[in-house]
């Protein structure tokens, strides 16, 4: 396969030691992402979505397993490796957009090319043609203040898709948005995963957001089998 | 979007991302303004005291390092540690004048310069032209000198005035003293120990502390002050300097002598370093209280700082910047803060007091002394590094913490 970027888990356990309680959010947990798909992540509250999302993504690391991003185990790398690879791999795009206030919203997308060797004219350039892909090269030199939340989110897509990762990770994109603004959006991540080839998990409590996606999975009726068995088949 | 962005973690891409959040903190700095306002303040208050400090102390040095020839040797009771404690005799100076290591004039005649010295309290009308006449008491050094006296002043000018005369009242001031206490001016007549003094002339001594005397007559000192002729200090101006040890020696074997023998120079080093001492004893202990003050204030700042800033933080890591380069920049703001609160202490200082003229109450029996606050560029160098350090020491904690913040917490909305 030319461009592997499998996102695969294996025998995923994440808990959290509260005093003498241990709470197991995730046991025996498995699940494989291939290049090019575009998952939706559904289920109640509390079931450890954003958890999966982050153990993809390398900001959290789990209890027992492992975690494979195509041939790269990541989930016994340190900090440091740890951010650099998330900086050249991953993009996130979370409910609320955290884009910086003092920043315009080309200053924002600008920023993780600071992560780059690309010089400043480079950057800029990398960051305009983000912006005209989200369909925000108008607002280039607005600051979130002055934008819609519709507008904050196309340019945090544009800050998670600026240094071309592989995979964009979405927790609740469209959890704050309007009905029309969350379809724009769905319809924005739809075309990078389409044209784009990216690999898109979003974490959603919309069904009609999930029908965006090529595959649902449901954390709350779907089956953890042991290892070995064929796993995250459509529902 | 097809070029590939490899990323390194060596030490300049940290630099860099460091760089980059550091702008980012830099430009919403404003708003946090005066949420830092109580460390800007403390470490302005640090600054300040540590500058005046420092500037009074270099303001004295300066001053007594240059009073003091380099082959004048000062002579007086041994045991005594100022020239107010010493009590010598005329026939003594006929001793030490007849060597011959003693630069001498054509006539034979020794360079030799026997000195009062008394505390005078001087009592003067401060507020000519006023209804209500208000005196003014001050305790300043009194010397009677000689004409010989000036032989070792070679910096000595009468800028305003006339020299003393002698046999009479008259006393000429230092140039110190007249901008100290502009009151006393050529003309004025003052009351030392109850008896009338007329101030015939005002002096300049390249700065020196002698500035800061009233000269006069000896011969009007000793009866004024009832010494009958007894003398306080010496000064011999020495042929060759090199010869001292040996001259020392040859007076201290000498069973009609008992004196204390000292270059004129090390003599005001000595008095000049056990002056700054003092003050750096009182001063430094209150800097180093405030200074801890301040570093707490600094420290509380920034984890408000990086509390109210967990999100941001947090994305920022989610982005992909180290935590090398996360913990650099709030190091960079404590750093910005410290700098804004240096330059607050720092340069009212240096407009309204530079050059300014303070005194010293009777410390180390130099009676009075009055030097120049002297605010040098290093002294501001020194002073801003530990302002810096301050701040510095302040975001340390904070910014481990910010490096160890954990993203998934903060990032759950
Ligand atoms: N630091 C923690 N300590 C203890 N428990 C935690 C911690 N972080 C998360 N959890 C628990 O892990 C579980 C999964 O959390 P997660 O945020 O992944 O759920 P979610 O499916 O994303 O929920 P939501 O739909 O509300 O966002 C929750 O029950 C939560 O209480
Ligand atoms: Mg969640």
């Amino acid at each position: 396969m030319k461009n592997n970027h499998n996102i695969t888990l294996n025998n995923i356990n994440k808990s959290y030691q509260k005093g003498n309680n241990t709470v197991v959010v995730h046991d025996n947990f498995n699940l494989t992402i291939e290049s090019g798909e575009f998952v939706a992540l559904m289920g109640p509250s509390g079931l450890g979505k954003s958890t999966l999302l982050h153990l993809m993504g390398g900001l959290d690391q789990p209890t027992q397993g492992e975690v494979i991003i195509g041939t790269q185990r990541i989930d016994n790398l340190k900090q440091a490796q740890l951010t650099q690879w998330r900086a050249e791999n991953i993009g996130f795009v979370f409910q609320s957009h955290h884009l910086l206030p003092v920043l315009s919203a080309q200053g924002n997308v600008e920023l993780p090319l600071a992560l780059t060797p690309l010089n400043k004219k480079q950057r800029q350039e990398h960051a305009s043609y983000a912006l005209e892909l989200v369909g925000m090269s108008e607002r280039a030199n607005h600051y979130p203040k002055e934008l819609s939340g519709g507008q904050e989110q196309r340019v945090a897509i544009a800050r998670a898709i600026v240094s071309d990762p592989h995979i964009l990770l979405c927790d609740e994109p469209t959890g704050n948005l309007d009905r029309k603004t969350a379809d724009e959006i769905l319809a924005l991540l739809t075309q990078l995963n389409r044209d784009f080839g990216k690999t898109i998990v979003m974490v959603t409590h919309d069904k009609k957001a999930a029908d965006y996606a090529s595959r649902v999975i449901n954390l709350e009726t779907y089956i953890f089998e042991p290892k070995n068995i064929e796993v995250g088949e459509r529902l | 979007m097809n070029t590939s962005l490899k990323t390194g973690h060596s030490l300049l891409t940290n630099m860099r991302q460091a760089k980059a959040l550091t702008v980012i903190n830099f430009k919403s700095f404003p708003q946090r303004f005066v949420a830092s306002m109580v460390s800007i303040l403390s470490i302005a208050c640090v600054a300040a005291v540590i500058l005046s400090v420092l500037a009074m102390t270099e303001g004295m040095m300066k001053t007594l390092q240059r009073t003091g020839l380099d082959n004048t040797v000062l002579v007086m009771r041994a045991g005594a540690t100022s020239e107010l404690q010493s009590v010598m005799f005329p026939v003594e100076v006929n001793i030490l004048a007849n060597n011959q290591k003693i630069i001498k004039n054509n006539e034979g005649v020794a360079q030799v310069s026997a000195e009062m010295f008394v505390n005078a309290e001087v009592a003067y009308i401060s507020n000519v032209g006023g209804i209500k006449q208000a005196t003014t008491t001050v305790s300043l050094a009194l010397r009677g000198t000689s004409n010989a006296t000036q032989k070792f002043r070679p910096n000595f000018r009468l800028v305003e005035g006339d020299m003393f005369a002698t046999g009479v009242r008259q006393l000429i001031i230092g140039q110190a003293v007249a901008r100290k206490m502009p009151a006393l001016r050529v003309g004025k007549v003052i009351t030392l120990g109850g008896a009338q003094w007329k101030i015939s002339g005002i002096f300049s001594d390249g700065n020196s502390v002698f500035e800061s005397e009233l000269w006069a007559d000896i011969g009007m000192v000793q009866s004024d002050y009832r010494r009958g002729n007894t003398i306080q200090s010496i000064r011999l101006a020495l042929k060759d300097i090199n010869d001292l040890p040996t001259l020392e020696k040859e007076w201290q074997e000498d069973p009609r002598l008992n004196i204390r023998v000292q270059t004129e120079k090390k003599f005001f080093a000595d008095q000049a370093s056990s002056l700054t001492r003092l003050i750096r004893w009182l001063g430094f202990p209150i800097a180093i209280v405030m200074a801890l003050g301040a570093m707490v204030a600094a420290l509380n700042t920034m984890y408000a700082a990086i509390a109210s800033r967990s999100k941001e933080i947090a994305t920022h890591k989610a982005i992909g910047f180290s935590p090398l380069a996360i913990s650099t920049s709030i190091l960079c703001e404590a750093l910005l803060i410290a700098f804004v609160g240096g330059l607050l202490g720092i340069l009212p200082l240096y407009f309204a007091f530079d050059g300014w003229t303070a005194a010293t109450q009777n410390a180390s029996n130099l009676s009075q002394m009055m030097f120049n606050f002297d605010i040098t560029f290093l002294l501001i160098i020194k002073t801003m590094s530990l302002a810096l350090f301050i701040g510095l020491l302040g975001g340390l904690l904070p910014a481990i913490k910010a490096m160890r913040l954990p993203v998934t917490e903060a990032l759950r909305d």
